[in-house]
């Protein structure tokens, strides 16, 4: 990325990322959810029986669930009509999993991931990398040091038929099982695509692997899957990235995301969330942890329409720790309910949770979260601090956390704050020389800059454009 | 959850027309009644927080059916204050002044806000009117109700004109005990431009008591109001204080303090609407919980749109003196106004180990140092109270239940 600077330097959003291309799919399947497209998707992709099952039960499940309703302070989902949503599109390409040579692909869906920079990050900063376009990997490469210490790094559907046994016992069982809510039972019955990652006892995974997701077609739903499991004293950071470009029409994007972390492993699970705002991005995301296992989230919302995103992870073991760092930006038209879940179920456990939020134009964010100690956790502590900032009159800016407390032997503490940018610094700044937006994207990237120290120097570098990018418009 | 079922077979319009009868209330009162009986159908519980798999505080397994006794009400009341200020039972308040009660009654908590409050406005058979005339300064009013009956439904309506104050300490007790008692209150205060209102309250009622109370004021220009609200009482408690700032430059403080030990449950709300500028809120409450007590404490700041320039604080603390207690706790901040400074903060623990070791290591028993440290965890709380005796009370109670541990 470093080499290339120059395409990031380009500040139209539209033209780095909400580009479109000419739908040029090989499958697709019809709109709405039955069991007769749920029985043509797992048909396209040559699926064993026990998957095509476990979509049925969850479709059933999807059926049998209400729309989630009765949140205080809720993101409008009303505009949401899932019916009207294509849940699987196949492009054209003419190998199925993945090629791993850029130069393969066809030639719109190599350059749409040329725009967006993914093979020049693959070759400075990246172990493997994994790109995803609507409904299936394209691409998909790891270098060979790691396949050589046993790691696998394929797409989701080829792990369902290569590695049977690990899909069938981690795969929507016991960390997120299509009757966590709606969206994940709907997630269950047509997901598509994501990653499998797979890290043995010991190996430590040096630089980041990424996938990249990419919606191109309108009105279509992605429910990529990710798995990742991790074991003892393994070490994997893994990113994903989304974009797509901008319809009149509704897009819904409900990935599923499942982490395990083994004792003493490491964990972290990074996203540069950059959604079209057409899109609905309600996602389920959630890590198991066992003895001294450690779990981070990095979490940058700056697209889509609204988000519902609550990364949870369950603290099982003893010793085991979690970490969460988000930040939401939400402008004009934008509702990012965003946050975070731990379950301290075991003594010495500890989270932190650290929330940065930005509200500008008419956007809302809202940090919400559930922190729960579970009776016999004793000697956990959670720390958990949000801090918001408010650009205009226009914006929203909510802090709904919720702390259940059963167990005596802990330390606990919340904090937050809201405020707007100080018209001290701005002034400040501008007696230095700098202009009115310049001194504010400078307060901004201040603000962050907790969260973006914890990425990969390319990524914080693309967190901050994104962000620059958001507040152009507004500031101008 | 449909409120529906809960409905009293036996409660009736004639039940209402007794009570409002015995009042000599004018029609228009027996009717916003009679309108509040009706509603019951139709209404749910007071909100309480869920969250998955568990539910903050569960009101519908109350069994109201049995719990309530509306045409038995009895009390033991002092109702006094200073001579410059009128504080009157409820009967002679609707004798003296139907204009402001006509004015002020069940405008600021809505009568069919939600069930209990509906159920309440129906079957209230008591009550005090607090009025404070313009530039008039009471204090130590001072109202004590001691409940001796299976249920009690209390009314407060507090209204002070222009730049006046007033300070009020109100205070629940039990009487004759039964193995179930529900005592229900709603409380309105209106305070009038740059006038002033300390509403303290210490609502010790017998363990075995259910409590439903709402706590609401406004405040116009220039006026404050501030709450003290301490609980100790009852197995379970649902309590709102709150205070809409609809006036420019108007200020709220609310204070709590609670202790709940056995199997005490209490359920508290601190809100504060900031409706107009220059606004001030500061919301405080420390609590201990033992034995198997839960607390659940949900604060929340809302800041309108129009709120220019508002200032709102929040703390709660918590402190958990046994393993088998729990202490839930949700502030919330909705903020609609960038012109704003806003915090709020939550903790939960114990004692902290390296304080108790010091003073043991001074040669002070663990017990008593336990107790020190507990009652100064209360100090920040109880140095808010300006009424003398409702912080020595309030010290003493807290005192003896701690001595009363081993």
């Amino acid at each position: 990325m470093s080499s290339d600077q120059d395409h990031l330097q380009e500040t139209d959003t539209e033209a780095r990322f909400e580009f479109k291309k000419e739908e040029n799919a090989a499958v697709r399947s019809g709109k709405g959810l039955t069991e007769e497209v749920i029985r043509m998707i797992s048909e396209d992709k040559d699926e064993p029986d026990w998957m095509l099952e476990r979509r049925l039960r969850a479709l059933e499940q999807y059926h049998n669930m209400p729309m989630p309703s009765d949140w205080p302070g809720m993101p409008d989902l009303s505009e949401l009509d899932v019916e009207e949503i294509i849940p699987y599109i196949r492009p054209d390409v003419d190998k199925r999993e993945g090629v791993d040579d850029w130069t393969e692909l066809p030639d719109e869906i190599k350059d749409t991931f040329d725009k967006l920079g993914i093979p020049e990050a693959e070759k400075n900063a990246l172990s493997g990398v994994g790109a995803q376009y609507e409904s299936e990997v394209v691409y998909q490469n790891m270098q060979e040091q790691w396949e050589e210490k046993g790691v696998i790094f394929c797409n989701m559907d080829e792990a369902v038929r290569e590695h049977p046994e690990l899909v069938k016992e981690h795969f929507m069982t016991t960390c997120v099982p299509p009757s966590d809510n709606k969206f994940a039972a709907l997630h269950g019955a047509v997901w598509s695509g994501g990653s499998f990652v797979y890290v043995p006892e010991d190996v430590t995974v040096e630089m980041p692997v990424q996938a990249y997701f990419r919606m191109n077609s309108e009105g279509m739903g992605q429910f990529e899957h990710t798995l990742i499991i991790a074991e003892e004293g393994s070490e994997v950071h893994y990113i994903e990235g989304c974009s797509a470009p901008k319809y009149g029409t509704h897009n819904l994007h409900s990935g599923g995301v499942e982490v395990f972390v083994g004792e003493d492993a490491h964990v972290q699970y990074s996203t540069v969330q950059n959604w079209s705002k057409n899109t609905f991005n309600l996602n389920t995301k959630r890590a198991i942890c066992e003895e001294n296992g450690t779990m981070e989230w990095v979490s940058g919302s700056m697209g889509s329409k609204a988000t519902m995103l609550y990364p949870c992870t369950i603290l099982k073991g003893r010793g085991s720790t979690d970490t969460h760092i988000t930040i939401a930006f939400a402008g004009e038209g934008q509702d990012i309910d965003t946050g975070a879940k731990v379950y301290h179920n075991a003594p010495e456990t500890s989270s932190t949770i650290e929330s940065k939020s930005i509200s500008k134009d008419g956007g809302r964010t809202n940090y919400r979260g559930l922190v729960h100690i579970a009776d016999g956790a004793e000697n956990s502590s959670t720390a958990v601090e949000c801090d918001a900032l408010m650009f205009d009159n226009e914006s929203t800016s909510d802090t709904m956390p919720y702390m259940e407390i059963e167990e005596s032997k802990v330390d606990v503490a919340h904090e937050a704050t809201v405020g707007k940018i100080g018209d001290e610094d701005i002034f400040y700044l501008q007696s230095r020389g700098l202009d009115d937006d310049d001194a504010k994207k400078m307060i901004v990237a201040g603000f962050i800059e907790p969260i973006t120290e914890e990425l990969p120097i390319e990524y914080a570098v693309e967190l901050n454009r994104l962000i620059e990018l958001e507040m152009e418009g507004s500031l101008g | 959850m449909s409120a529906g079922t809960q409905v009293h077979a036996n409660l009736t319009e004639e039940q209402v027309r007794e009570i409002s009868g015995d009042l000599n209330e004018p029609d228009w009162l027996t009717e916003t009644r009679l309108e509040a009986l009706e509603a019951l159908e139709e209404l749910d519980m007071p909100d309480v927080i869920r969250t998955p798999g568990r539910d903050w505080t569960n009101l519908h397994d109350l069994d109201f059916e049995s719990l309530v006794d509306p045409l038995n009400a009895a009390e033991d009341k002092d109702q006094v204050g200073p001579d410059e200020a009128e504080v009157l039972a409820w009967s002679d308040a609707v004798a003296e002044h139907e204009e402001l009660l006509k004015e002020h009654f069940g405008s600021i908590v809505d009568p069919q806000e939600n069930y209990l409050t509906a159920l309440s406005t129906a079957l209230f058979s008591t009550g005090t009117v607090i009025y404070v005339p313009e530039g008039v300064d009471a204090e130590d009013v001072t109202v004590r109700t001691e409940q001796n009956s299976r249920s009690l439904f209390n009314y407060t309506l507090v209204v002070t004109e222009e730049s006046s104050s007033v300070t009020i300490l109100e205070r629940q007790s039990t009487g004759a005990e039964q193995d179930e008692q529900y005592y229900s209150g709603v409380v309105e205060v209106a305070a009038g431009e740059n006038s002033y209102v300390q509403y303290g309250s210490l609502q010790n009622l017998s363990k075995e008591a259910y409590n439903f109370t709402v706590k609401r004021g406004v405040a116009d220009t220039y006026a404050t109001v501030d709450w003290i609200e301490g609980n100790l009482g009852t197995q379970l408690t649902k309590t709102e204080v709150s205070t809409t700032l609809s006036g420019d430059s108007s200020e709220t403080q609310i204070v709590g303090a609670f202790y709940g030990h056995n199997d005490q449950h209490f359920d508290l709300d601190a809100k504060v609407w900031h409706r107009a500028e220059h606004t001030t809120a500061d919301l405080v409450t420390r609590g201990v919980t033992d034995d198997v007590a839960r607390s659940v404490y949900e604060g929340v700041q809302d800041v309108g749109a129009d709120a220019w320039d508002t200032s709102s604080y929040q703390r709660e603390n918590t402190l958990m003196l046994s393993d088998e207690s729990e202490a839930d706790a949700s502030p919330k901040l909705i903020i609609n106004n960038h012109d704003t400074e806003a915090s709020h903060s939550a903790t939960v623990g114990q004692i902290d180990a390296e304080d108790l070791f010091y003073m043991t290591s001074r040669g002070v028993d663990p017990r008593a140092a336990r107790n020190m440290l507990v009652e100064g965890f209360f100090v920040p709380v109880l140095e808010e109270v300006d009424v003398d005796e409702l912080r020595d009370d309030l010290e003493e109670l807290i005192g003896a239940r701690l001595r009363q541990r081993d």
